[in-house]
């Protein structure tokens, strides 16, 4: 068994990135002790020598320290080494993930489970999972959460005229018809439903 | 006396935001049933961590056991702390405030510090409207209130905060900055605890004014340079920065665990500490950390602490290397027959793991065997959760979901489908 060295952090990596993202350079010593809290800049020395050696990154001929190829994950265009991507490795770059694509505004966004069956005829059964959007505004026929009763409850937001009208998707329920304020949970974006 | 400070207005802004209430505040945004009702959180631990404003105003404050509770307030809604979801809107709530500045300090779970200086411009408004618009945007999508207090330090954005509660909006510009101070008393500053308030009360002073009023060298001979600076900041000279980078590194790791009932059996109390022991070391690992001291607690019913602590020949995160010291300070302090309600572990004087030094009578091949282990068990607990793979005396540790019902949080109680124990969707449950 040899003694070999640590490899790189992959945090260390991910602050290096987000600092070239920002800055279009890699950081100066100074600039990297600061980064990763050092008090002195021979640990920050100490750091790029290992990034070099790992071959994540190299000093020009002025000293300055500049990335290589594609290891600090930065798709370098232009970049001789990097070469054409191919096409395909383009249209990757344009995709949602299935995250992204439910969740449009993260902070913003919750989670409900489904009980009841009043929702069942727009599709929205027992035991699913809705993705409720908090701080937008309800538009006619969206499916709201509604605070009724002290309870949260799925309904059809209808207005008419200055009536607001809760809509249940299933015969088998009343309409609510909200007397006073009505508080309101969000708007649903997704429904979500796994086997 | 009325003299102002500084007569500039904004040399600096610096918000201080405090959610109120928090964890109260989050489970009655996520049940209706809970809103103005009086609740509060901790029930698992049996002792209130957190009061909502209605169960504060009837008396109920924090660290007061759940008995006290239920005889001061009996309708009250005693629930279990459900640190998952309250991390989730911290997190949310550190992501609003960055659309509006970059440099947020993550203070705790609940606050931050924001540098607004030079933002009005971008937002075309004044500081307080700054800070309205981040209070409104937290009540909207999270719907939690916060109290914002701005003014030209921390410090004195803190006393801002405080200023008026809940959903308080306080902005105090350097010329008005001896109003403040005026109507400050010593013991209300951050950083002046009991002794300091007596120290200063012996030389006459009352208020915060009081105290810049002095020269700094007043400051600095009483109370040293922790005194000056403090006196800096409360003068709104920003002493203190905005800290953005987080916390890369901690200065210590403490994992403590109550547990419900309390307990006597020997095995499951050792296991207990050793799994605190897991729960340290993982996370001094993930800062790239070891530990040069290691200290164990025990708690009994009663309250009475008992503690030991022991310096290591050699720093390490591995409970390979710890465990049999651990058990030897376990060893010393438990007592058999005693009811026992937790157990901490403290990994103290952290370094950083990088300088890997070989005692003279150590086997470097075996070390370097250990950490492989444990680099491995990190990687299983990234892919599968925390503790997938732990030391067989946690086998002892009776099942999380044991123990009288409701000290469990709804979230944790009620996986979906798909999810495991220790791997939830990462979104807030509605209930």
């Amino acid at each position: 068994m040899t003694l070999a060295p640590k490899p790189i952090d992959e945090r260390v990596v991910e602050k290096l990135r987000r600092f070239y993202r920002a800055n279009r350079r890699l950081p100066t010593y100074s600039e990297l002790a600061q980064l990763f809290g050092y008090s002195s800049k021979n640990a920050a020395y100490r750091l790029a020598q290992k990034l070099i050696d790992e071959g994540f990154i190299e000093k020009d001929e002025m000293g300055r320290l500049k990335p290589i190829g594609e290891r600090l994950g930065i798709p370098l265009i232009g970049y001789v080494q990097a070469g054409f991507p191919t096409p395909a490795e383009e249209e990757l770059i344009d995709t949602l993930s299935l995250d992204e694509y439910l969740v449009e505004k993260p902070t913003a966004s919750f989670m409900l489970k489904v009980s009841g069956d009043s929702m069942k005829d727009a599709g929205i059964h027992e035991g699913d999972l809705v993705i409720v959007e908090r701080g937008c505004e309800a538009r006619h026929g969206d499916i709201v959460l509604a605070c009724v009763d002290r309870e949260w409850t799925l309904k059809y937001y209808e207005r008419n005229g200055r009536e607001i009208l809760l809509v249940p998707a299933n015969p088998d329920y009343p309409v609510i018809r909200p007397k006073g304020e009505l508080t309101l949970g969000g708007v649903v974006k997704a429904v979500i439903r796994k086997y | 006396m009325n003299q102002p400070i500084t007569i500039h207005s904004w040399p600096r802004a610096i918000a201080h935001i405090d959610a109120d209430a928090f964890f109260a505040s989050v489970e009655q945004a996520l049940h209706p049933e809970y809103r103005n009702r009086p609740v509060i959180t901790g029930a698992e631990r049996g002792i209130v961590a957190a009061a909502s404003y209605e169960a504060k105003a009837r008396g109920v404050k924090r660290g007061v056991p759940l008995s006290e509770v239920t005889r001061i307030c009996p309708d009250c809604i005693l629930l279990p702390s459900d640190y998952e979801t309250y991390s989730l809107f911290s997190k949310r709530m550190f992501s609003i405030m960055r659309r509006y500045t970059p440099e947020v300090e993550e203070y705790s779970i609940d606050e931050a510090f924001l540098d607004l200086t030079g933002t009005r411009r971008l937002h075309r408004t004044d500081y307080k409207e700054i800070g309205r618009m981040i209070q409104d945007d937290i009540k909207k999508e999270l719907d939690i209130t916060v109290s914002v207090g701005i003014s030209l330090s921390k410090g004195t954005a803190k006393l801002c905060s405080k200023f008026r509660k809940p959903a308080g909006l306080t902005a105090v510009p350097g010329k008005h900055l001896h109003l403040l101070l005026a109507r400050t008393e010593l013991s209300k500053v951050w950083g002046i605890g009991p002794n300091t308030t007596a120290l200063l009360q012996k030389h006459g002073l009352k208020t915060a004014l009081d105290f810049v009023r002095r020269p700094s060298e007043f400051a600095k001979r009483l109370l040293g340079k922790v005194g000056e600076e403090l006196w800096l900041e409360l003068r709104g000279e920003y002493a203190n920065r905005i800290d953005t980078i987080g916390k890369l590194k901690q200065a210590s790791i403490s994992k403590f665990k109550t547990f419900t009932p309390p307990i006597a059996d020997r095995d499951v109390v050792r296991a207990r500490a050793l799994r605190n022991l897991e729960g340290a070391c993982i996370k001094a690992r993930r800062y790239d950390q070891v530990a040069g001291k290691l200290v164990l607690y025990l708690r009994g019913q009663d309250f009475s602490t008992d503690g030991l602590e022991i310096r290591l020949d050699r720093p390490s995160a591995s409970p390979a290397d710890l465990t049999a010291t651990l058990l030897e300070l376990f060893d010393h302090i438990y007592r058999s027959g005693k009811l026992y309600r937790a157990t901490g572990v403290v990994l103290a004087e952290l370094v950083d793991s990088m300088p890997l030094q070989f005692g003279i009578f150590e086997e470097p091949e075996k070390i370097l065997k250990h950490r492989n282990i444990f680099e491995a068990v990190d990687a299983i607990g990234e892919r599968f959760g925390k503790h997938t793979i732990f030391l067989s005396d946690g086998l002892k540790i009776p099942m999380q979901h044991e123990g009288p019902r409701g000290r469990v949080p709804k979230r944790r109680a009620e996986i979906l489908h798909g999810e495991t124990s220790r791997q939830h969707i990462k979104l807030p449950m509605l209930h």
